[in-house]
């Protein structure tokens, strides 16, 4: 049976990575910071999948982002998605030449679509991961790009459909007002979604604890969850959230105990 | 130890090289040349991309009659992945009917499983054949990660391990000194792990 995800998105700026809480930036450490503090490497065999995104604002580095990319992806040996500031085919060569095996789209979708195209000829759908910021403004989810600085003015359900007509392989869904907050998804927008929406969809923004994961995992249209959410999840955090949720009746893989 | 991963310009090699290191493989060359294919002690095939440019490019570099040499007649182990498995078979319809190497008999075919949609991607648990070298140690119905849209069929016995979306469909085979998985061990966690080292010392 195809299997649920439990996936960790690890937010990068400038050298650092950092805590999110509605797109505000806490710095918690570089990556030596964070493979001595959080080893890292073995958090990560708790995980299906492991997104890092450049949040770096103004002209992003894309090499010394990818060189920290290559170092982090050592010794992980699950699929790697990276993005963020993304522009052209050697943006995304860089980064699919740095470890990653999927590449994740924000502005792009909204910005520059013969590019979103022209990556999904290029590396396959499967490889492509449509990210979407969303705001509730008068009672309404408006679509924001830009590190979630800059209103598109386009409603959420509009957009995605858009979106979808671009040959993308996944949806990750982010709601600015739940990230960071640890107060659980915004469960709402799936259900008024999944009607319309075919793709895969990760939900992200608001996972506080192992409840929410679970939350998530549960509602049928949800192919994956995702938490940003360094302080909660690392450590010890995130392999004893997957072990609870294994011992419940959910549809998530198993992997050998680490001891090979 | 030396593993030679096949390179012929395609797929993504990072992840397979330090797994390979992770396992505990002294020496992991990455190489297309003939004087390193032939020191080999196992071979790799990798791949992600097009079935006609990876035949292609291989031509080129004339490794078809090189592996053939290796494989067929000094019995070299190896391991093909993804589309890397693809190949070791005789034939795939991805952008127009190619042949493959044909080391392995069966064909490969895009997936006809709609209403579901194609890529299938993500952990899906694989059902082992009796006998298997490549599970050794792991439980039947283990998960390994897949992302594909084409799969092998065979009507030949291929000691096949065998997965389901829509359809079941062959997910690895082993035969003698021919092993291929249509999943990626090197992204498959501790399971994927356990299935290549098994590969390095079983074959």
């Amino acid at each position: 049976m195809l299997r649920k995800r439990i996936i960790f998105t690890l937010i990068y700026e400038n050298g650092f990575f950092h805590q999110s809480r509605n797109f505000r930036l806490q710095r918690v450490g570089n990556i030596g910071w964070l493979e001595r503090n959080y080893k890292f490497q073995s958090v990560a065999f708790s995980l299906d999948e492991l997104i890092v995104l450049n949040a770096s604002k103004g002209d992003k580095d894309m090499q010394k982002f990818a060189q920290t990319l290559k170092q982090l992806v050592n010794n992980v040996f699950i699929p790697i998605a990276a993005g963020g500031g993304i522009r052209s085919l050697e943006d995304a060569k860089i980064l699919f030449d740095n470890g990653a095996d999927k590449i994740v789209l924000n502005s792009a979708l909204f910005q520059d679509r013969a590019l979103v195209k022209a990556l999904s000829t290029k590396y396959g759908s499967q490889s492509v991961v449509a990210s979407v910021d969303y705001k509730i403004i008068n009672n309404k989810r408006v679509v924001f790009i830009e590190n979630g600085t800059l209103d598109t003015g386009k409603e959420l359900q509009e957009y995605l459909e858009e979106v979808e007509q671009l040959n993308i392989g996944e949806l990750y869904l982010n709601s600015i007002d739940q990230d960071g907050t640890g107060f659980g998804y915004d469960t709402n927008v799936v259900e008024e979604l999944s009607k319309s929406i075919k793709t895969p969809l990760i939900i992200a923004g608001g996972a506080g604890n192992e409840k929410h994961l679970l939350e998530g995992l549960k509602i049928e249209s949800i192919s994956a969850v995702a938490t940003a959410n360094l302080f909660n999840f690392m450590g010890d955090g995130l392999p004893n959230a997957r072990k609870k949720i294994l011992a419940g009746d959910i549809n998530l893989a198993s992997f050998l105990d680490k001891s090979l | 130890m030396k593993v030679v991963i096949v390179d012929y310009g395609m797929g993504n090699i990072h992840s397979i090289t330090s797994a390979l290191k992770y396992i505990g493989v002294d020496e992991v060359v990455v190489s297309h040349k003939s004087e390193d294919l032939q020191s080999a002690d196992k071979l790799l095939l990798p791949g992600v991309g097009a079935f006609n440019q990876a035949m292609k490019n291989i031509q080129e570099l004339q490794l078809d009659t090189m592996l053939k040499n290796l494989v067929l007649i000094e019995k070299k182990p190896i391991l093909g992945i993804c589309l890397g498995m693809q190949l070791l078979c005789e034939s795939s319809d991805e952008n127009g009917l190619h042949n493959g190497l044909g080391f392995i008999k069966g064909d490969v075919r895009k997936f006809e499983i709609a209403p579901l949609s194609v890529p299938h991607v993500g952990f899906n648990q694989v059902k082992f054949p009796e006998n298997s070298r490549l599970y050794r140690g792991l439980d039947d119905k283990s998960d390994f990660y897949f992302t594909h849209s084409f799969r092998l069929q065979s009507s030949s016995y291929i000691n096949a391990g065998v997965c389901k979306y829509g359809e079941e469909f062959i997910a690895s085979f082993e035969i003698d000194n021919i092993a291929g998985t249509q999943f990626h061990p090197e992204l498959s966690q501790t399971n994927g792990l356990k299935v290549l080292e098994n590969f390095v010392k079983s074959f």
